[in-house]
């Protein structure tokens, strides 16, 4: 009878993944190998085999926290700033230099 | 604030035809999300100014274009982008930027990281010093952070509006979270006593 890594083998397979589950044993994964699917992971989620060095790994699981973390704030950042007066002054003018509009009252000041 | 409490719908409608203070009440209401966009983007107050009047310029002179398929804030908004990314190309920036993500030898990717093994964000960031980072990032990096985390567009938009791969804009915008990360962080030490 052939062994998991025999048939992995055979069959040209490399994933780690795949010879730990032929082998009915866990291999765990590496930092490498966790961070190299990273932009995956951050927006969709690991897999059970990436979970579980996350379970093991304080320094990818901080990696994790803070990217998902950066990504959360941001989307809070509102649009909080406000132009300057000139901003509103300098369309008014070229639109009416244009003849695109008639002239209106500057309240955006 | 709409005049008189007019609707925006009909804001719009005025505005096409050529009413000033309707155009200069969408103006008001909308200037903050633009100039916001613009500033980010460019990372700069004098272009932002700049990019803030021609987006709004343009809003003027298309707004007859707009047909209510989308909301008008996303319509403006993506015409803004559009305003914004074309002065950036006329400068040459982001073409180089996605080049340079190209290169294998890039030290800014996540490899980097396997090493930092003791450097961790500090705490909660707040929206000031995020503001700072996000600034400092490099251009190709910042515009597409901007866009995809900070704005809401998927990468399928942001490939389509920069005319790149999805693959390298989601290459991007992990380098850019990789990157603001750098510039947060600071060691597990600090951050434990800082919470005593």
């Amino acid at each position: 009878m052939k062994t998991g890594h025999e048939l992995i083998v055979e069959n040209g397979q490399e994933s780690i993944a795949a010879a730990a589950h032929n082998a009915g044993r866990h291999i765990q994964m590496n930092c490498a190998e966790f961070q190299r699917d990273l932009p995956l992971i951050i927006d969709t989620g690991g897999t059970e085999h990436q979970e579980a060095h996350l379970r093991t790994c304080a320094v990818c699981r901080d990696l994790v926290s803070d990217l998902r973390y950066i990504a959360e704030q941001a989307k809070l950042l509102i649009p909080m700033l406000e132009p300057s007066p000139k901003v509103w002054e300098g369309i008014e003018e070229k639109l009416k230099s244009e003849g695109l509009v008639k002239p209106v009252r500057a309240r955006n000041t | 604030m709409m005049p008189s409490g007019m609707p925006e719908s009909e804001a719009i409608e005025r505005a096409k035809s050529g009413d000033g203070q309707c155009f200069e009440a969408l103006y008001t209401m909308h200037k903050r999300r633009v100039y916001s966009l613009c500033l980010r983007m460019t990372g700069n107050t004098a272009e932002a100014e700049d990019l803030t009047q021609e987006a709004f310029l343009q809003l003027y002179r298309k707004i007859a274009t707009f047909r209510g398929e989308s909301a008008f804030s996303t319509w403006l908004h993506r015409l803004a982008v559009n305003v914004v990314l074309m002065h950036l190309r006329k400068k040459g920036l982001p073409e180089v930027s996605l080049q340079e993500t190209l290169e294998p030898a890039e030290e800014d990717g996540p490899k980097k990281d396997f090493g930092s093994q003791d450097q961790v964000l500090a705490g909660s960031i707040d929206r000031v010093n995020l503001e700072r980072a996000i600034e400092s990032l490099p251009p190709g990096y910042r515009i597409i952070f901007v866009l995809h985390d900070i704005e809401g567009y998927e990468h399928n938009e942001i490939a389509e509006m920069m005319g790149c791969s999805i693959g390298n804009s989601k290459s991007q915008l992990h380098k850019a979270r990789m990157k603001l990360r750098d510039l947060l962080k600071i060691t597990r030490a600090e951050r434990a006593a800082s919470k005593r």
